[in-house]
């Protein structure tokens, strides 16, 4: 996972990382097997749950330790007794921590599509249906910040985790992470869920080139202009990659604010984007261009179609054609 | 809304307020212990630094720290002349973590002074296993654990973590006294640090004329008896240091151990007792006169009656003695002993020397002349004073010529300074005398204020005879306590609470409380183990015994608490309507497809009814009567749930469309 590479330096100087990383991948693997799929909702049951004693935990294990040999040395009895105190304490920590989590309901999982390098979310909805309150409940993935919330009794919680902005493609999400460390923070319990999930990451919008008319033969050819036979649209906001040419300079003199004039061809209501047609080595910036297409087709209300390796989308608009078109290209691959 | 995540906050003022809380709470423990300006320094850096926080007050960079903990360090230094003792470790400890609470920047350093805080909790556990301090100590505890809470889950309100950690703490007490009853105890130590060597009140092995009179006003305990049978009627002398070489002004234990004790035949029947006996930081166990052996291996009785131990009394220690009350000698008197015993210095108390002669010369007798020495010092308008004029070089003929005043040290000294002028063998005992009568625990509380000084003569046929000079000066002394006798020497609050009346009583109560504290908690040792086996039937117990008790309450606890989470975790039970829905769905999961999660009853009776349609009339009505109870707009009353529940419990399914 990309997320975990994003810890401090002094891993990459530990010596022994390439071992830990070994080992956490076999756990990672024996772990998946024992627990299988998980199919929403879960609910977190005793199988499922590990704990172990965070570093505030270990550190209270010494001092708890060094009372235990400072009581018996000196047969001191209020000492050992302490000693004896603080161990039950965390005995008993460790049955708190772990009911803190037990039977908690992860009811889904969501990761929303992202454009590549922007900051992506994971969604994690969780539900408590015991009376009791379950403080500070964390969730994420593997190696990455989490995230925490407290969830009532009988209350649900929606968590969004944090994921690093990402390159285009598709982010396999093996498995999350819900864990808690209340209360008193000795302990750490979680458990994995392994649900399917994906990240879809579209390209990034990037590209200066002029959109095309009409059809796929046209695209990127024809410059835009403001020619007899189109048809007058209207006034938009200037966004990144328009031409300097459909600039309204003239409301802009009279201190209005950056407008492009728009127009629409006529006998042209729908735009094809061809990737072929697109020159240029970069495959990934082809993409971008396409995505920067999309996104401005959908916003002008203009219908448009992606033609990709020669197969053709519908013509279309509306959110779910955009996000149909940009997931194509999201999970783009090109086949030698 | 979903909740956004955390970022690495800087320090919330709460939680450092309580993790100084953690920590002060353990400064204030060791208050009365280390140094006034060590407290000071580390109360006024905990305000230092919660002002930083709350106003972003300076705070002292790196260097300024290294060169703090430096200066501090020195200082304790300079003061202790260690770092190793408790005290100085102590001291060391509260300034270093004092100092730390300058650098805390993230929860890890409000971890570390929570740790602190436990730290010299332990500390104080070690100094001090009085059972008035045990509140403080659980309430430090709580504190810790609370502000432990606290930096775990910022969102508790205080109250919260306060009530998190008690309940948490009441949880672990009972495996926390099943541990300490079981957990196999090591006579001895891995290592020792040297304790605080400044002296505790009590006898020393030296005494000079006002050395007891010190103690006289000190109430705290010395050490507690209890009888074998009934307690004896006679006065009960305690027999502490005997004292043999005398400079003229102080007595002084003679360090010949090497001397053979000499054989007595004891009189009477053996009086049976258990000593608990307070920290003294030296070496003598007191035993009731006159010890019959030796208390156990690491003792020794020395050829003077006086049981020494070999190392000095540091803990709190507990053991047992057989005595007589009464004894004839059968060896004569030893040269060497008779030599020590009637030996003075030069030419000191010239007129106390000539004063036994002449008495002597009157008497003819040694036991004649005891009795004349006693009658001297009864008529010669002698009086018992606490606060004597002070003695020049030759103390005993000030004491017998001019001042004519003193208390038990000085009489028991002035006596035997003549037996010795007369030649007569005699020796200064040291100890205590009587006690007080706790009827509540049914034990003797012997107070330092019980200290006495007595004399010992060698009478031919009779051998050592003890004689107290005392007891013809002041007779009353013998049988009341210092309180009615010099009521003067007392504070008013000192004489309400150790006089008669109901604030002594409930100090009686207070005392036997702390006896029993101290019995049964504070030297539970090994010994206390195996007996505690025995009295719940197990034969001839051993360690092995007290590991199965360890191993067996452990898992006892374990799974009391694994049957009680399973309790909390179990999702609550349905209603009777769910019941009922479930065993539907149960029933038509064998014929049918089963219910998926996310499906209602109206979506689930399609798919059942797409795969089976000659079930329609069975079970379409089923369905929508669940909807209209579950979904619809009115409860449902107990008699309709009761209905859908016995329709669904009658429901009869073919197996499947063919059969």
């Amino acid at each position: 996972m990309a997320a975990a590479a994003a810890k401090g330096s002094w891993r990459r100087l530990n010596p022994l990382q390439p071992l830990g990383d070994a080992l956490r991948a076999r756990t990672a693997a024996w772990v998946r097997r024992r627990q299988g799929e998980d199919l929403l909702p879960v609910e977190l049951q005793r199988r499922r749950l590990y704990i172990l004693p965070t570093r505030g935990g270990v550190a209270f294990g010494a001092l708890v330790f060094v009372m235990l040999l400072a009581g018996l040395n000196y047969t001191n009895s209020l000492a050992l007794f302490l000693t004896f105190l603080l161990a039950a304490f965390a005995l008993v920590v460790m049955q708190l921590c772990h009911g803190n989590l037990l039977g908690v309901r992860v009811t889904a999982l969501q990761a929303p599509a992202v454009f590549a390098q922007r900051p992506a979310t994971l969604l994690v909805s969780l539900a408590n249906d015991a009376a009791t309150p379950r403080l500070r409940l964390e969730a994420g993935l593997e190696g990455a910040p989490r995230s925490r919330a407290d969830l009532a009794g009988n209350g649900q919680v929606l968590l969004a985790v944090p994921i690093e902005p990402q390159p285009r493609g598709v982010l396999h999400i093996a498995r999350v992470r819900i864990s808690t460390a209340h209360p008193f923070g000795l302990f750490r319990a979680w458990t994995w869920v392994h649900a399917p999930l994906e990240l879809l990451v579209y390209p990034a919008a990037v590209g200066t080139r002029p959109m095309p008319y009409g059809g796929s033969e046209h695209a990127g050819t024809r410059a835009r202009g403001g020619t007899a036979l189109d048809e007058w649209q209207g006034l938009r906001p200037f966004r990144d990659g328009d031409s300097p040419r459909q600039v309204d300079w003239k409301a802009y003199a009279r201190e209005a604010p950056l407008l492009v004039k728009e127009y629409q061809p006529l006998g042209s209501e729908l735009r094809w984007f061809d990737l072929a047609q697109l020159p240029g080595p970069d495959i990934e910036a082809r993409l971008q261009q396409l995505a920067r297409w999309v996104v401005d087709a959908e916003a002008g209300g203009e219908a448009y179609g992606l033609v990709l390796s020669g197969v053709r989308t519908a013509s279309e608009r509306g959110p779910e054609h955009r996000h149909r078109c940009l997931a194509l290209l999201a999970r783009f691959a090109e086949t030698p | 809304m979903a909740a956004a995540p955390e970022q690495d906050a800087p320090l919330a003022l709460r939680s450092l307020a309580w993790a100084c809380a953690a920590f002060g709470g353990g400064v204030l423990l060791h208050v009365d212990r280390v140094p006034p300006w060590a407290s000071l320094t580390c109360l006024a850096l905990i305000a230092w630094r919660l002002a930083a926080a709350r106003r972003g007050l300076w705070l002292p960079g790196p260097i300024a720290r290294s060169l703090l903990a430096l200066c501090m360090a020195a200082v304790v230094l300079a003061r202790f002349h260690t770092l190793n003792g408790l005290t100085a470790g102590t001291t060391l400890l509260l300034l270093m973590a004092a100092l730390k609470l300058l650098e805390t920047r993230r929860t890890r350093d409000e971890l570390v002074l929570i740790g602190a805080g436990l730290f010299l909790l332990l500390a104080g556990c070690l100094d001090r296993e009085d059972l008035a301090r045990v509140p403080l100590y659980a309430l430090q505890a709580w504190l810790c654990c609370a502000a432990l809470a606290v930096l775990a889950t910022p969102s508790l309100t205080s109250r919260a973590a306060l009530t998190l950690a008690a309940r948490t703490l009441l949880i672990a007490l009972p495996l926390a006294l099943a541990l300490f009853v079981f957990f196999p105890r090591l006579p001895g130590s891995f290592w020792a640090i040297p304790r605080g060597s400044a002296a505790l009140t009590g006898l020393s092995d030296s005494m000079t004329p006002g050395g007891i009179a010190q103690l006289v006003a000190d109430y705290s305990t010395a050490f507690r008896v209890r009888f074998e049978g009934a307690r004896p009627a006679a006065l009960l002398y305690w027999r502490g240091p005997v004292l043999h070489e005398f400079d003229g002004r102080t007595w002084r234990r003679a360090d010949t151990a090497l001397r053979a004790r000499p054989r007595v035949e004891f009189l009477g029947e053996p009086v049976r007792y258990h000593v608990a006996l307070e920290p003294t930081r030296r070496r003598f166990w007191f035993v009731l006169d006159l010890p019959a052996q030796s208390a156990g291996a690491r003792t020794s009785l020395s050829y003077d009656y006086t049981l020494v131990a070999a190392d000095p009394v540091n803990e709190p220690t507990a053991y047992e003695g057989v005595s007589y009350l009464a004894s004839r000698a059968v060896d004569p008197l030893g040269a060497g002993s008779r030599r020590e015993d009637t030996a003075l210095p030069g030419n000191a108390n010239p007129r106390t020397r000539e004063l036994a002669q002449r008495l002597y010369t009157q008497a003819g007798s040694d036991s004649a002349y005891v009795t004349a020495v006693l009658d001297y010092l009864r008529r010669g308008g002698f009086v018992y004073s606490l606060e004597p004029q002070p003695l020049g070089a030759d103390a005993v003929d000030e004491l017998l010529f001019r001042t004519r005043e003193g208390f038990c040290g000085h009489y028991a000294s002035a006596f035997v300074t003549l037996m010795r002028g007369a030649g007569v063998p005699a020796r200064v005992v040291t100890g205590y005398l009587g006690g007080e009568w706790n009827p509540i625990g049914d034990f003797l509380e012997v107070r330092q204020a019980d200290a006495h000084a007595w004399a010992e003569v060698w009478l031919q046929g009779r051998g050592w005879t003890r004689v107290d000079p005392t007891a013809v000066v002041a007779p009353e002394r013998l049988t009341r306590g210092m309180l009615q006798l010099m009521p003067g020497a007392f504070s008013a609050s000192e004489r309400l609470l150790y006089g008669p009346g109901w604030l002594g009583g409930l100090l009686q109560r207070w005392e036997a409380a702390n006896a029993w504290w101290a019995d049964h908690v504070v030297r539970f040792d090994f010994a206390s183990q195996l007996d505690l086996l025995t009295r719940l039937g197990f034969r001839a117990p051993d360690a092995r015994y007290l590991g199965w008790g360890f191993t067996a309450a452990l898992c006892a606890w374990l799974l009391f608490m694994a049957w009680s989470s399973a309790r909390l975790g179990r999702r609550p039970r349905p209603d009777g309507l769910a019941r009922a829905y479930q065993r539907l769905c149960a029933k038509l999961a064998r014929v049918a497809p089963p219910r998926a999660p996310h499906q209602g009853p109206l979506a689930y009776a399609g798919t059942v009814l797409a795969a089976r349609p000659d079930l329609r009339a069975a079970v379409q009505g089923l369905f929508e009567r669940y909807a209209q109870l579950r979904f619809g707009a009115a409860t449902p009353g107990a008699a309709e749930v009761a209905d859908f529940a016995r329709a669904v419990r009658r429901l009869t399914l073919p197996g499947s469309a063919g059969s």
